[in-house]
C-alpha cells in the first residue's frame, strides 16, 4: 500500500491540488503515523496529538500550492507543519493546565521499559517541546539529517548542532559520535 | 554506549511517551478533509470574514445580553457565557508562560452556540472519553458545522430523566453534567455506544444518553466529584468538547 502511494505520489498531488481530498488523505495517510509520534512526544498528550495531526493535515491540504520541490519534500513539509500546530496547541489554554502532562499508563497495562528508560522518558519530558522536537526526528522517526534539516528550516550543520546539543541534556556524557 | 544503544533507549522512551495512533486516526483524518471546505482563497478573504463574524458576535452579545459579561472561555468559535468559577476549586498555580492563562473553572449552566444556521438539525455521529492529566474528557462530535443550542447543566446527584419516557436513571457517581443539545439528532449519523462506562477515570465515571426527542439530544453524565468544566466547539470537524478537570 504505501509503496503504492510512493509510486504515484506526483499524480495523487496533482489531483490533490485539483481539490481531491481523497487524493490528499491517501497522500499523507502513510505520514500519519509518524506525524502523530511527533506530536504525542512534544505535547506529551495523546489525545492532543491525534487533534494536533487532524488540524495540521486540513492546513497541510489548504497549503498545497506552498509545497516546494518533489514529492520527496512532502514528509518533512508536511511534519514541520504538525510541528506548528503543536505548538500552536501548546499556546492555547489547556497547556497553562497540564503543561508538564505526562502519559499516564492504562489501568491494567504494564510499563515494559526497564529504569534506564523511565529516567530517560523523565528527562526527555523536561526538555521543552521544541528542544524535543530534532531528538524525535532523528532518533524516533528516523529521518536523515538533510531531512532533519529541511523540517526543522536549519542548516544540516545547525541541525546535527541542534540534536548534539539536546542529546548532551539527556546524558551530558555523550560524545559527537555517540550521538550522531 | 554506542549510537545505537541511545537511538534504542531514547526510541523507547518515546515509545511510552506517544504510544500507538488510534487505528481510526487515518480515517478520522480523511473523513476531516472531506468535511473541510477548501480554502485557497486570499488570506484576506478569510481575515476580512473572520472579523466580520467576531464584530457579529460581539454586537449580539453586547446587545442581548449586557448584565451577564462572564469571563469567555477561550479556544472556541462558540460563543460561551459561563458562571462565574466554583470557589470549592482553587484554579491552578499560573504557569510562567506569559501567554498562559488559567483554567477558567465553571460550576454552574453554560450555554454554547454556533453562528452555524438552525435548521436544520446537527447529526452528532461520535462521543468519546478520555481521561488525561488534569482532567476528563468528553467529545461529542458532529457531522457537519451544525451544533444546535448547548446547554451543559452540573447538577448535585447522578439521577437523570429519560427524555420520552420520563424514567429517572442513576449514573455511576455522586454528581452529574447534563449537556442538552438543542436542535440536534443522535441516531441518524450516530452508531456508538449509548452508555459509556468509564469507571477507570478519576472523575468521568459514565456517560449516557439520557435524550434523542423531538431535536433535543441530552446526554447525562456522572461525575465522582463537583463539576468543574469547560466547555469548547472546535471545528474541522466540529466537534464539543467537555473538560472536567480531574484533579
Amino acid at each position: 500500500m504505501i509503496g503504492v502511494v510512493l509510486e504515484q505520489r506526483p499524480q495523487m498531488i496533482v489531483r490533490a491540488a485539483e481539490g481531491d481530498a481523497h487524493a490528499f488523505a491517501a497522500l499523507i495517510e502513510p505520514l500519519l503515523n509518524p506525524a502523530y509520534r511527533l506530536a504525542a512526544v512534544m505535547l506529551a498528550d495523546r489525545s492532543a496529538a491525534e487533534d494536533a495531526v487532524q488540524e495540521a493535515s486540513i492546513k497541510a491540504w489548504r497549503k498545497l500550492g506552498q509545497l516546494r520541490g518533489d514529492a520527496g519534500s512532502l514528509r518533512s513539509w508536511f511534519l514541520s507543519i504538525v510541528a506548528n500546530e503543536c505548538r500552536m496547541f501548546r499556546r492555547q489554554r489547556w497547556f497553562s493546565v497540564v503543561k508538564v502532562a505526562e502519559v499516564l499508563p492504562l489501568p491494567g497495562t504494564r510499563d515494559h521499559f526497564d529504569d534506564t528508560s523511565t529516567d530517560l522518558k523523565t528527562a526527555l519530558l523536561k526538555l521543552s517541546p521544541d528542544e524535543r522536537l530534532p531528538l524525535v526526528l532523528y532518533f524516533y522517526l528516523d529521518l536523515p539529517l538533510d531531512e532533519v534539516a529541511r523540517t526543522l528550516g536549519l542548516s544540516p550543520a545547525a541541525a546535527k548542532s541542534r540534536i548534539y546539543r539536546t542529546a548532551r541534556k539527556l546524558r551530558s556524557d555523550l560524545t559527537l559520535e555517540e550521538v550522531i | 554506549m554506542t549510537r545505537e544503544d541511545f537511538r534504542r533507549e531514547l526510541g523507547d522512551a518515546m515509545d511510552s511517551i506517544s504510544g500507538s495512533p488510534d487505528p481510526a486516526l487515518p480515517e478520522r483524518v480523511r473523513a476531516a478533509l472531506v468535511h473541510s471546505p477548501e480554502q485557497r482563497g486570499p488570506v484576506w478573504i478569510g481575515a476580512l470574514a473572520a472579523a466580520v463574524i467576531a464584530v457579529i458576535l460581539v454586537g449580539v452579545l453586547l446587545v442581548g445580553n449586557p448584565l451577564n459579561r462572564g469571563r469567555s472561555v477561550p479556544g472556541g468559535v462558540g460563543q460561551v457565557t459561563p458562571t462565574p468559577c466554583c470557589p470549592s476549586f482553587p484554579t491552578p498555580a499560573p504557569t510562567p508562560s506569559p501567554s498562559a492563562s488559567p483554567f477558567v473553572c465553571v460550576s454552574g449552566p453554560m450555554t454554547v452556540t454556533t453562528g452555524a444556521p438552525a435548521p436544520p438539525l446537527g447529526l452528532i455521529d461520535a462521543l468519546r472519553t478520555g481521561s488525561h492529566v488534569g482532567y476528563d474528557r468528553i467529545t461529542i462530535e458532529f457531522k457537519d458545522v451544525r451544533t444546535g443550542t448547548i446547554k451543559v447543566t452540573p447538577q448535585a446527584n447522578t439521577k437523570f430523566v429519560m427524555d420520552g419516557s420520563g424514567a429517572t436513571v442513576t449514573l455511576a457517581g455522586k454528581y452529574g453534567l447534563l449537556i442538552k443539545i438543542t436542535g440536534a439528532d443522535n441516531h441518524t449519523a450516530f452508531s456508538g455506544s449509548t452508555d459509556i462506562k468509564t469507571l477507570q477515570f478519576p472523575e468521568i465515571l459514565e456517560v449516557r444518553r439520557v435524550g434523542d426527542f423531538e431535536g433535543v439530544v441530552q446526554w447525562g453524565v456522572g461525575l465522582s466529584s463537583i463539576a468543574c468544566y469547560q466547555a469548547t466547539i472546535l471545528t474541522g470537524p466540529t466537534r464539543l468538547v467537555i473538560d472536567v478537570r480531574n484533579n
